[in-house]
């Protein structure tokens, strides 16, 4: 027989910039022998090419330095939610979830719950150690009554904390799943069953049957304030009686899945009520990046105007994104979006330092002009008070955008004024035609006032200005 | 037999108390960071891989056969 030694997993894991082969797990963790078992199916099953682990938050949270598959981070308690978006994204691969019991039991219980009850085509393996380990011991959902943390230093009252969280026995409650098991890695013969069991969901997932849960229960020493063994010992003593041991569903023999088309999304045209389909960008690497911010307050239409400029890089075959940032109110809060357009494909929406800065009140002057980069442009409305100067090297332009509306009779229209700036002191990149067609197009569901907005555009472009 | 590469070992003692033959024990000398990781005594070992996987370490361990 072959040498017993680690597979799936990489040679040597790098972190904080050390090369090391150990993982970050305590001695004696339960992580660690769940992590080389499950590295260990993927790898004897063949199916690092097309696995997607989705790694949790968590004491799990470094998995990603170990198994030799592809990854995603999950916010914390989200695993199952990213798990649902990669394996809807890509039908192809092997989605796993891994996740701990205050990731998954607590703040993100409702995540797994309705992924497992949608029946999502994804392995959940779930880590219970009745405790949250990396943050210090706290109590989790999972706590067994009595059992002492450093939140329940004289032990879980269940007059004031409830009882212990019994996760598998509430998910054998729906019909979707279609395996459901707890087992456990505190002694050997639990572990070769904790073995055969990885192994199951993961070839579940390959033969696309459906959603499987495996919770493992894990002893935690350091947070038992135990020796290795003894907290092996507190796993199967206490922990079992608690969470028993064994299959709560096991249907392997079903159907497989269909496998459910993909939807293509492109462009912004869900935003701009267009039904015909969007002609996709053209990479021309010679257009650079150009990022712009436009900022004010809710009802300005600061939103509609970073709109128009997107949809007029759209127009223009540009790579292009349009991301808002507001309170929850509709009007009246604060208000911002950034867009970028680019001759190749944008990384992120967010922009840091824009190119073009707009401002149509004191406070998005404030805020935002110190961030403008060198060579770029701010273009804020007249009445703002320019208490801070912007950066060396930028151009400022105060443009009369709300008295100019006022004057046309058509105060919401302060931003076609802008927009008019933009076109008028050539500072998009995008030609004139596109501009004013974006314009009209975000009237669509009103064309006489996108006509009428065209207009005023093109008389406030024609203002002088000094 | 049971290999250790005492550099990768946090000397938890899963893997002495896994052992049916109780070939392993924790060692006297400290490894590069500070702990006294597990030693093969050298004779008794049936090459089971119990101890590989009661071990969290996926390279403290391993079973040549």
């Amino acid at each position: 027989m072959a040498t017993i030694e680690q597979k799936g997993m990489y040679k040597a894991f790098p972190r904080s910039g050390k090369n090391v082969s150990f993982t970050h797990y305590c001695p004696g963790c339960g992580h660690g022998i769940i992590n080389k078992l499950i590295a260990e199916a993927c790898a004897e099953l063949g199916l690092q090419d097309r696995t997607i682990f989705v790694d949790p938050v968590g004491c799990g949270v470094f998995t990603y330095y170990y198994w030799d598959a592809a990854h995603i981070s999950a916010a914390h308690g989200r695993a199952s939610a990213a798990a649902t978006g990669a394996c809807r994204a890509r039908p192809d691969a092997v989605t796993i979830a891994y996740q701990g019991d205050g990731d998954l039991g607590a703040i993100g219980f409702n995540n797994a719950f309705q992924a497992a009850s949608r029946g999502e085509r994804f392995g959940c393996i779930f880590v219970n150690n009745s405790l949250y380990g990396m943050t210090g011991g706290q109590m989790a959902p999972t706590t067994l009554d009595g059992e002492t943390t450093t939140t329940t230093p004289f032990g879980r009252d269940p007059a004031l904390t409830g009882h212990p969280l019994h996760v598998c026995e509430v998910f054998a409650q729906l019909k979707a799943p279609v395996y459901i098991a707890r087992v456990s890695v505190a002694d050997t013969r639990r572990i070769m069953q904790a073995k055969k069991a990885i192994r199951k969901v993961f070839e579940i997932q390959r033969d696309r049957k459906g959603y499987a849960l495996l919770e493992i229960l894990a002893p935690c020493p350091t947070n038992f304030k135990m020796d290795p063994l003894k907290a092996a010992s507190f796993c199967m003593n206490e922990m079992e009686k608690e969470f028993p041991l064994g299959v709560f569903r096991d249907e392997e023999a079903r159907e497989p899945l269909a496998v459910r088309p993909v939807p293509q999304a492109s462009g912004c045209h869900d935003l701009f009520a267009e039904k015909e389909a969007v002609p996709a960008a053209v990479d021309d690497p010679a257009v650079a990046e150009r990022r712009f911010k436009f900022a004010g307050y809710g009802g300005q239409g600061i939103l509609s105007l970073g709109l128009c400029v997107a949809e007029a890089a759209r127009l223009e075959r540009r790579h292009t994104l349009w991301f808002p940032s507001y309170g929850p109110e509709q009007r009246g809060g604060s208000a911002n979006c950034s867009v970028v357009v680019s001759g190749t494909p944008i990384g992120s929406p967010t922009v840091d330092h824009p190119d073009v800065l707009v401002c149509m009140n004191q406070p998005a002057y404030e805020r935002f002009v110190g961030d403008v980069k060198r060579g770029g442009t701010v273009i804020v409305d007249e009445t703002v008070p320019v208490k801070v100067a912007p950066p060396d090297g930028v151009r400022l332009i105060r443009w009369p955008a709300i008295k100019m509306a006022e004057e046309f009779g058509v105060p919401k229209a302060a931003n076609t004024m802008m927009l008019a700036a933009l076109k008028k002191f050539k500072c998009t990149g995008l030609s004139d035609g596109n501009l004013e067609k974006a314009l009209v197009a975000s009237f669509k569901k009103k064309p006489a006032l996108g006509e009428k907005n065209r207009e005023l555009l093109r008389q406030a472009e024609a203002r002088e200005h000094s | 037999m049971v290999v250790v590469d005492k550099e990768n070992c946090k000397g938890c003692g899963r893997c002495v108390a896994a052992c049916p033959k109780k070939c392993l024990a924790l060692g006297e000398t400290l490894n590069a960071m500070g702990i006294k990781s597990v030693e093969y005594k050298g004779e008794g070992c049936i090459s089971c891989g119990m101890c590989f996987y009661n071990c969290p370490e996926p390279y403290a361990l391993k079973v040549e056969k």
